[in-house]
């Protein structure tokens, strides 16, 4: 039923944009046949003959279906069903519906980078506590009651080595994440194909 | 739904025959191919269409291919049968007859008595 309303909705397209629509779905054949690596020579012959013939269809007033049948809503399957049979297709360098190899060390390299970005981000400042505020003659160091400390000028250099420090954590944090969801969302992308999930030419 | 799969199975045996013999006929490009079928009563291209059949036929040697201008049109890919095609062409139809007459002999029975 869901492929009926499919079919139904992607029929109304290509009567509405006509020619776009046949260069689209030639469009996604060549695509696939490149994911094939199909030779150019074979792609490029293949794709003149399917828009001659389909561009030929709809000048007699004959859609796109009543030459490719239930094709028409599958242009990958249907390219790739094709240069199968001509024996002119190779197995994909990325096999799609699953993963690519490196995505394990792919998601360990980010979770790692992430990790380093909040220890970085979470390290304790240098041991000699401080507190900066304000007066009314300017801004004042306060020590740990505890401590000392050193002098005032390598304070203020350690401290702004420490902010600097969380600051890149923060970065490399901010990093890591985007790389983690970057893999997530490659990882899915490469599950679900890239492609529609229309059915493959049986008749043929 | 039982008929329409029965259909497609039954087409699926014989339409590299079907398919031979319309291009037997002389010459023709892809969509060329389906009017033919269709005008002989074969509309295939409800479960699929004529290319991968037709991609099949020329790795197996049976069709031979050339470029030449269409009417009109750019240079198409025409179609025509070789002599391979030519005599699976005539032994197919054959076991196609003998086939359908050994189903008619177990079938025509039951017809009779609908």
């Amino acid at each position: 039923m869901a492929r009926d309303e499919g079919c139904h909705r992607h029929r109304l397209e290509s009567r509405g944009v006509g020619g776009v629509a046949v260069s689209r779905f030639v469009k996604e054949c060549r695509r696939e046949w490149k994911r094939l690596r199909v030779p150019d020579s074979v792609a490029n012959e293949m794709a003149a003959d399917l828009t001659a013939d389909l561009a030929e269809a709809e000048a007699e007033g004959a859609s796109p279906e009543d030459v490719l049948g239930s094709s028409a809503f599958d242009p990958r399957s249907f390219a790739a069903s094709w240069a199968a049979e001509r024996g002119v297709s190779q197995p994909p360098t990325a096999r799609v519906g699953s993963p690519p190899r490196w995505w394990p060390i792919a998601a360990i390299a980010a979770i790692a980078v992430a990790l380093v970005g909040a220890l970085l981000l979470i390290a304790p400042k240098p041991g000699f506590h401080f507190q900066i505020g304000s007066s009314a003659s300017g801004v004042t160091v306060v020590p740990h009651s505890s401590f000392r400390g050193p002098p005032p000028g390598l304070a203020a250099h350690a401290s702004t080595l420490a902010d600097h420090v969380h600051e890149l954590g923060g970065l490399i944090l901010i990093v890591g994440i985007v790389a983690m969801i970057a893999t997530l969302v490659w990882i899915w992308r490469s599950r679900a194909g890239g492609g529609s999930g229309w059915s493959s030419p049986s008749a043929a | 739904m039982a008929t329409t799969g029965r259909h497609t199975q039954l087409l699926r045996g014989v339409l590299d025959l079907c398919l031979l013999a319309v291009v037997d006929d002389g010459p023709a490009y892809g969509y060329e191919m389906t009017k033919r079928l269709r005008a002989r009563g074969l509309s295939i291209v409800g479960d699929g269409s004529v290319y991968p059949l037709l991609g099949r036929l020329e790795r197996d040697g049976l069709v031979e291919t050339y470029r030449a201008a269409s009417n009109g049109g750019p240079p198409r890919k025409y179609y025509r049968t070789s002599a391979d095609g030519r005599r699976m062409l005539v032994d197919g139809v054959s076991e196609w007859r003998a086939t359908r007459d050994a189903i008619d002999t177990v079938l025509n029975p039951v017809e009779s008595e609908v």
